[in-house]
């Protein structure tokens, strides 16, 4: 069967799986006392960390700066890690707090009240400055997702999270996460279906 | 329906051949999932996934079309200019320098209940003088007194007298010097002076000197009276 070969195989895509957390080795060490285990944490997701607070601030320098502040929160606190969630949820976790933080302590900066989920990759508006671009129909069809499906939605294919991951990030079940997933991509179907309607 | 229980789709209802039993609505919600995560559906979603695809080709094409979207999604390009990665790692490693890897209170936890014992024995001991005679049973004082009033170290032993421009701390256990000092003489153990106001030791406690009959002080010798100077002295000093 096409559909059924074509969804196994995605069974090699080893960022979005759960099994066992690569980073919790790293934060053992950590906790044991060795500083260097947390520059690898860094080294290896600062990358994630800065796409998820650019969502969020819209911006590559204040995205960088909630980068820099959401590791020295995490340093501060990884000492505390008991390991019920991967170290990479949590320290997107901290991410979007801190962006969250950030959002409200600039929130006279900014040109318009932002929504605390407002997960976009890019400004709706000026994305239908360019309806004929695909991708930026794509972009202003994910803001108008409801929040909890965008934030589902980005958090997986953006972040490559897995469902446990997303569902720990938007606080809700792996089962609610996933259907929640399913409608996101249905919607954005139907967006974009109707954006070629004559 | 419950919390984690996947909404209806708008417009989606129980098809033919499809058990209604295994949730149709439910199954059909995974299939999201389904096409972007297999491997992370469980045994149950996974079989009532492909159940579906299989029976119902609505679900096939709805699958494709999904797989569709989710392919233009992760071919977005991030947006924004990433930063320099090395110099945001110096950054954070600056940051972070002076930060202690633990807190204080995880940098030893021997010690935190040595220290806690350590700290509630040195405030029992602060507190024993004024706490214990409040928390001593009655039974206990009463039992304790009678033995302090047997105690020859007890308060009574030490009289304290007034003799030559001075007070005198006098040991009448001493009494033995006493006799010696003044010779022969037979000197009584009175109460004290009761013309000295500045000391007033209880009536039923023995003196030094008798206070009613100083007849005995015309009989003292010369050396009787330089042995009691030199004994003075020496309890002065």
């Amino acid at each position: 069967m096409e559909s059924l070969a074509a969804g196994l195989h995605l069974l090699d895509r080893p960022q979005a799986v759960t099994q066992a957390d690569p980073d919790l080795e790293l934060a053992e060490r950590f906790q044991g006392g060795d500083r260097t285990a947390f520059d690898a944490l860094v080294r290896r997701h600062q990358k994630g960390m800065w796409r998820l607070s650019r969502r969020y601030v819209k911006s590559d320098a204040d995205a960088a700066d909630v980068t820099q502040l959401a590791f020295v929160r995490a340093f501060r606190g990884l000492a505390a890690f008991r390991g019920t969630a991967t170290v990479r949820s949590w320290l997107y976790r901290i991410a979007i707090n801190c962006a969250l933080s950030w959002l409200r302590d600039h929130r006279r900066e900014q040109p318009a009240e932002i929504p605390e989920d407002a997960l976009t990759e890019d400004n709706p508006a000026v994305a239908q400055l360019s309806a004929g671009d695909d991708r930026a129909r794509l972009r202003a069809a994910i803001a108008k997702l409801p929040p909890k499906q965008k934030l589902v939605l980005e958090l997986r294919v953006f972040d490559d999270l897995s469902f446990r991951e997303v569902a720990d990030l938007a606080e809700c079940s792996e089962n609610t996460a996933k259907v929640n997933f399913h409608y996101a991509v249905k919607r954005l179907r139907d967006i974009l279906g109707a954006d070629h309607e004559p | 329906m419950s919390r984690d229980r996947a909404p209806r789709a708008p417009g989606a209802t129980p098809r033919d051949g499809v058990p209604p039993a295994a949730g149709a609505s439910d199954d059909r919600a995974l299939l999201g999932a389904y096409v972007d995560g297999v491997a992370e559906l469980t045994p149950d979603e996974r079989r009532a996934a492909e159940a579906r695809l299989v029976s119902d080709p609505a679900a096939r094409a709805e699958a494709d079309a999904l797989r569709g979207i989710v392919d233009q999604l992760r071919a977005l390009p991030p947006a924004g200019d990433e930063p320099d990665w090395s110099a945001m790692e110096r950054a954070i490693r600056r940051a972070v320098d002076g930060v202690p890897v633990r807190p204080w209170w995880r940098l030893g936890r021997w010690w935190i209940p040595a220290l806690t014992c350590a700290t509630a024995a040195a405030v029992l001991v602060a507190a024993w003088p004024s706490v214990a005679p409040e928390h001593t049973p009655p039974q206990d004082r009463a039992a304790r007194a009678p033995q302090e009033d047997r105690d020859p170290d007890a308060a009574g032993a030490i009289v304290p007298l007034w003799l030559a421009g001075g007070e005198v701390e006098v040991d009448v256990a001493a009494a033995s010097d006493v006799g010696s000092m003044f010779g022969d003489l037979d000197v009584g153990l009175e109460p004290a002076a009761e013309d000295n106001d500045e000391v007033a030791p209880p009536a039923a406690e023995p003196g030094l000197l008798p206070a009613g009959d100083l007849a005995w002080v015309d009989r003292l010798d010369d050396a009787a009276l330089e042995r009691a100077e030199h004994w003075l002295a020496g309890r002065k000093g």
